[in-house]
């Protein structure tokens, strides 16, 4: 007999995936793989949109996408690259210089820089000294902005001269921010910013003089990327590139957090998405049991029957997930609407690839879940259609368990790019749901006894459950997935908050005091205790540089571009400090001993990622050159520091009487309340010699970033709860034919409303409690596993996840009357249509 | 009159169609007495089902009226016919219809306690022995055979003491010898606890061993009359 031709079944599929959509009966397969993908569409867009917007914040600190510095100017060849490759340039000069007045001088910090500059990020300045703030603009050639302090220190006035070399240059504003220079502390000295094109008349920068150049890029990431890769391999021993990414451990810690959070969510979203659409595939497949059985009875092959449904599928799922690729992206550029004022202006407009990314995920997950149960109707005989009890052949269950596992896997993989996360999550998964779902089994087998004396509503409802333990087990474990998923996430969602909060409390320190003169120490901590009730000790500085470990000059053993190198090519500030300073904590060796022997040699306390990278370890001897003397200290603690909590934090602390023969000066850091800048201002007029910085605008350009990223976290966890839903649906409506098969008899032979209804409340609520035991057990496991290997957070035991089953039983229960309703208002006229 | 159990007065059923309206029923009067059965006779689609479905108070006719018991169907919302049904009405099907998620004394036991009988277990396990199934209390309908199936729904059916035992083509899903046994034993049951009968059958066979035949062509009435 002739094949029908593909062309004709294909044509066949379209009508009959019209006219099922007519009859409704995709309703819950279309919302699953909807949810699927616009949740997978959307996070990705969110994620790598965001990533973008907090890169560019962090990328302010840096004043650029990428910058070259060195202590040389950059050649010629290094400039071209980036010209030709269409990137944005500006170019930096930074050296110190003595700023001179008729009557003073003033060591002062100078920045010189071409218009262009900042290319991330702006200037921010003030007509007059502690006055209002104004973003944007730069010196024009023949002006200089400088800030506060130097005006304190001199005594200058808004267009009074400097002298900078010999170049005469007029003070036209006060420099408040430069966005590339929060957070480095160790410029002492006031800053001085000038034009560029001034430079050359100083006549300060000669050859040999310590000077700092940077060229800064902006561009697309592409483009910055092969720009690195055209100068990285001969660049000089001077040079080096830095880019936004690795330049702010604060916010480093925090977006890494975020990301794994993202990550960990959406792979929820989709897992949950993804049992939806398993559920509701299987319901499609068995309700064409007898359309199949009838079709092959008037003569379609198997191949056929398959095909006709596979297309038909296929056909869905390609609707279905361009919708869902769709509304992902309206949701998120919505988001991005809403979010203008938050998040940077100049976010890089989305590209087509996280939506096609999402369309894969979707027509993955339904080729993974649906394929197995599709499979069967090509398998089902003929003769059911005389037969109503024949059924398919089922495939083996391993084809299916392993098609979908496998489909799970590589979905999760590709989202979180993380084999690791994603088998472990897996595995872990897997292993639950056999344990979970065993003791199950065991405990409806006990229920049934205990059910025997029960009331008829009672055993109505739970007979549903009996019946098939295995299914209701099923049951339990995918809503109990559903809590355990939600739960997980709204419980992370609110630590990562908390560790946020914590690490940037409101009154975290946000002004740095420097210089502090031993002759005014006294008098400076009671003046600060006076003014803010959140202030550090005062710790004393003593610069000095690394020059030797185990008496080997430490050039020759640190590797190029290391923490390790940085911390040997300049000054480090280095302490003295009786206790172990709070932020601080011993990860090896031991706090200062009294008694110790005294023709020992003095001991330090290394911070340990620097130690690591310099390959130091306890006992190991490490030379200083301080004031011109060498020291000889051995290392007798390794630290770890909270780089985050806005505190003075030293790499070296010297045991007490080491370093005190050596002159010092002393620093500390302290939290101001917004708008006492008048005392600010005396302070500083009291104590002209000491610097104070105010880092309030790094506070609050990290707390900008974590308040996107909180952001992030909660929109995700709205699709996390969408998801959520299509399962709880999609596993309702699978039974829903054999509900409203019963609702329809038992309304026949006179049964009111009311006791179904509560005989469904008390199946429901029971499952839902269930899921809710489980799944609060499988929050307690899995956040654990979580907070320990992903997110280095501190595990508590959280009691309100005992409300989980009362949550279930409630959430469970209520969906599942709302799910089934159709069953409970069935006509009990149905029974006689069946017959 | 106070003999009569069922009463049905011009009953007409009228259901909304793409091609407009279909009238499926058309002016329809019974009246049954107590102890009585009649066979409603017709070929596939004359109606028969649809006058079971409104005499029995599963459905509600476009107009007429339907007296149950006394109680005037047509006057109730849905909840108080289910409860009219719950203590005078029994149901045989075609297709059994049991709860698959109960076994069979317990699909039996149903019936008791939605009429709130005490001794519901102990009057399930007699109706079974009654009906051949005194070893298979325990058995799930997907574990029984049709006609086993068949013998559990009619057990129920007469398990709350109906007065008026409604049965839709109650063979239609066996094989005649089966069928046959089926109906003997319905129709003994139907003596023992003299209840009132309204079979719906298209086999003339069957449809003789009622007192009463009402034969339905196109929803109308064609027999003589001579039915109540």
């Amino acid at each position: 007999m002739k094949a029908i031709p593909l062309r004709r079944i294909l044509l066949m599929a379209w009508r009959q995936l019209r006219r099922d959509a007519r009859a409704g009966e995709l309703r819950v397969l279309f919302f699953a793989l909807l949810v699927a993908v616009a949740a997978s569409t959307a996070i990705g867009y969110f994620s790598a949109r965001l990533n973008d917007a907090m890169l560019l914040r962090a990328s302010e600190f840096l004043g650029a996408d990428l910058v070259l510095a060195g202590s040389a100017p950059a050649e010629a060849r290094q400039i071209e690259a980036g010209t030709t490759l269409g990137l944005a340039h500006a170019r930096v000069v930074e050296f110190s210089s003595v700023i001179a007045t008729d009557e003073q001088i003033q060591l002062a910090s100078i920045k010189a820089a071409d218009d262009a500059y900042p290319l991330r990020g702006e200037l921010r300045s003030a007509p007059a000294p502690f006055q209002a703030e104004q973003p944007g603009g730069g010196p024009r050639p023949g002006e200089a902005w400088a800030e506060a302090r130097l005006f304190t220190a001199l005594g200058l006035q808004i267009g009074d001269l400097i002298e900078v070399g010999s170049q005469p240059l007029r003070l036209t504003r006060v420099l408040t921010y430069e966005p590339d220079r929060v957070g480095d502390f160790y410029s002492l000295t006031p800053r001085v910013l000038m034009h560029l094109d001034d430079l050359a008349a100083t006549g300060v920068v000669q050859p040999g003089s310590r000077v700092r150049y940077r060229e800064l890029w902006r561009g697309e990431a592409a483009l910055l990327g092969r720009y690195r890769q055209a100068i990285e391999p001969d660049l000089q021993a001077n040079q080096r590139i830095e880019t936004a990414s690795d330049s702010n451990r604060q916010i480093g810690g925090a977006l890494g957090r975020a990301e794994r959070y993202l990550n960990l969510a959406s792979l929820a979203a989709i897992l949950l998405a993804g049992v939806a659409v398993a559920l509701s595939a299987t319901r499609f497949a068995s309700r064409r049991f007898d359309a199949s059985a009838l079709l092959r009875c008037l003569g379609l092959s198997r191949r056929e029957a398959l095909l006709l449904y596979g297309a038909q599928l296929a056909m869905l799922g390609l609707i279905a997930s361009a919708a869902g690729a769709l509304l992902g992206w309206v949701a998120q550029a919505g988001l991005f609407v809403l979010l203008r004022d938050v998040l940077a202006q100049d976010i890089p407009p989305a590209t087509l690839w996280p939506a096609l990314a999402g369309m894969a995920t979707g027509l993955v997950a339904l080729a993974g879940f649906a394929l197995p149960p599709l499979a069967s109707l090509g398998r089902v005989p003929p003769l059911r259609v005389l037969r109503r009890d024949v059924l398919p052949v089922p495939p083996s269950s391993w084809v299916v368990y392993a098609t979908a596992i496998a489909a799970l896997g590589l979905i999760m993989w590709r989202l979180s790019l993380d084999l690791r996360l994603t088998l472990s999550l897996l595995g872990g998964g897997l292993l639950a749901i056999v344990l979970l779902g065993g003791l199950l089994l065991l405990a409806l087998r006990g229920l049934r006894r205990l059910l025997a004396g029960t009331s008829l509503t009672w055993r109505l409802g739970l007979g549903q459950l009996m019946r098939n333990p295995l299914a209701a087990a099923g049951q339990a474990l995918a809503f109990g997935l559903i809590l355990l998923a939600m739960a997980l996430i709204a419980l992370l969602r609110g630590e990562l908050l908390e560790t946020w909060q914590e690490q940037l409390p409101t009154d975290a320190p946000n002004h740095f005091a420097l210089n502090v003169l031993p002759a005014d120490k006294d008098a400076f901590a009671a003046r600060i205790e006076a003014l803010s009730n959140q202030a550090a000790p005062l710790y004393p500085v003593v610069p000095g540089r690394l020059v030797a470990i185990n008496d080997e000059p430490v050039r020759a053993l640190v590797s190029k571009d290391s923490q390790g190198e940085r911390a040997v090519r300049r000054d480090l500030s280095l302490t003295w400090a009786q206790e172990l300073p709070e932020g601080n904590r011993l990860l090896a060796g031991h706090w200062w001993q009294a008694g110790q022997d005294p023709s020992a040699l003095p001991g330090v306390s290394v911070e340990a990622e620097l130690a690591e990278s310099l390959g130091v370890t306890l006992g190991d001897r490490l030379g200083f050159s301080v004031g011109g003397v060498t020291r000889e200290t051995r290392v007798t603690s390794l630290r770890e520091v909270d780089w985050d909590s806005f505190q003075p934090n030293f790499y070296m602390i010297f045991e007490p009487d080491t370093l005190q023969d050596m002159p010092a000066t002393y620093m500390t850091s302290f939290h101001l309340p917004a708008g006492r800048d008048r005392e600010l201002v005396q302070l500083a007029r009291d104590f002209p010699s000491v610097t104070v910085l105010q880092v309030e605008a790094l506070l609050a350009q990290l707390r900008s970033i974590l308040a996107q990223v909180s952001l992030a976290v909660e929109y995700v966890l709205l699709f996390v709860l969408a998801a959520g839903l299509a399962v709880l649906f999609a596993g309702l409506q699978s039974t829903l034919d054999e509900r409203i098969r019963q609702g329809a008899l038992l309304r026949a032979i006179g049964a009111e409303r009311a006791m179904l209804v509560r005989a469904r409340r008390a199946e429901f609520g029971l499952l839902g409690a269930v899921s809710g035991v489980l799944a609060a057990l499988g929050c307690e496991l899995v956040s654990a596993l979580l907070y320990r290997f992903v997110f280095d957070i501190a595990w508590q035991p959280h009691p309100w996840l005992l409300l989980l089953p009362l949550i279930g039983a409630v959430l469970v229960g209520g969906a599942g009357l709302f799910g089934t309703r159709r069953a409970l208002n069935a006509s009990p006229l149905q029974v006689l249509r069946d017959g | 009159m106070s003999g009569s159990i069922l009463i049905a007065r011009h009953l007409s059923k009228v259901v909304p169609s793409a091609e407009g309206d279909l009238q499926i029923l058309s002016d329809l009067s019974l009246e049954l007495d107590s102890g009585a059965s009649l066979a409603i006779v017709g070929a596939s689609g004359s109606g028969k089902s649809t006058l079971l479905g409104l005499l029995a108070g599963l459905d509600l006719p476009s107009s007429g009226e339907v007296l149950l018991a006394g109680h005037a169907l047509q006057q109730l919302d849905e909840d108080q016919r289910a409860r009219v049904r719950c203590a005078h009405v029994g149901f045989v099907f075609q297709s059994f219809q049991l709860m698959e998620s109960l076994n069979a004394e317990e699909n039996i036991m149903l019936a008791l306690e939605l009429k709130g009988s005490s001794a519901a277990r102990r009057r399930a396990t007699e109706l079974l022995e009654r009906v051949g199934l005194g070893a298979r209390l325990h058995h799930y309908p997907r574990q029984l055979s049709g006609g086993e199936q068949q013998r559990v729904a009619l057990a129920r059916a007469f398990a709350a003491e109906p007065q008026l035992l409604f049965a839709d083509e109650p063979t239609g899903n066996l094989d005649s010898q089966t069928g046959a046994h089926i109906i003997e034993l319905m129709f003994e049951l139907n003596r023992e606890h003299g209840t009132t009968l309204v079979l719906v059958t298209h086999e003339e066979r069957l449809a003789r061993r009622c007192q009463h035949q009402l034969h339905l062509e196109g929803g109308r009435r064609v027999d003589d009359g001579a039915a109540p």
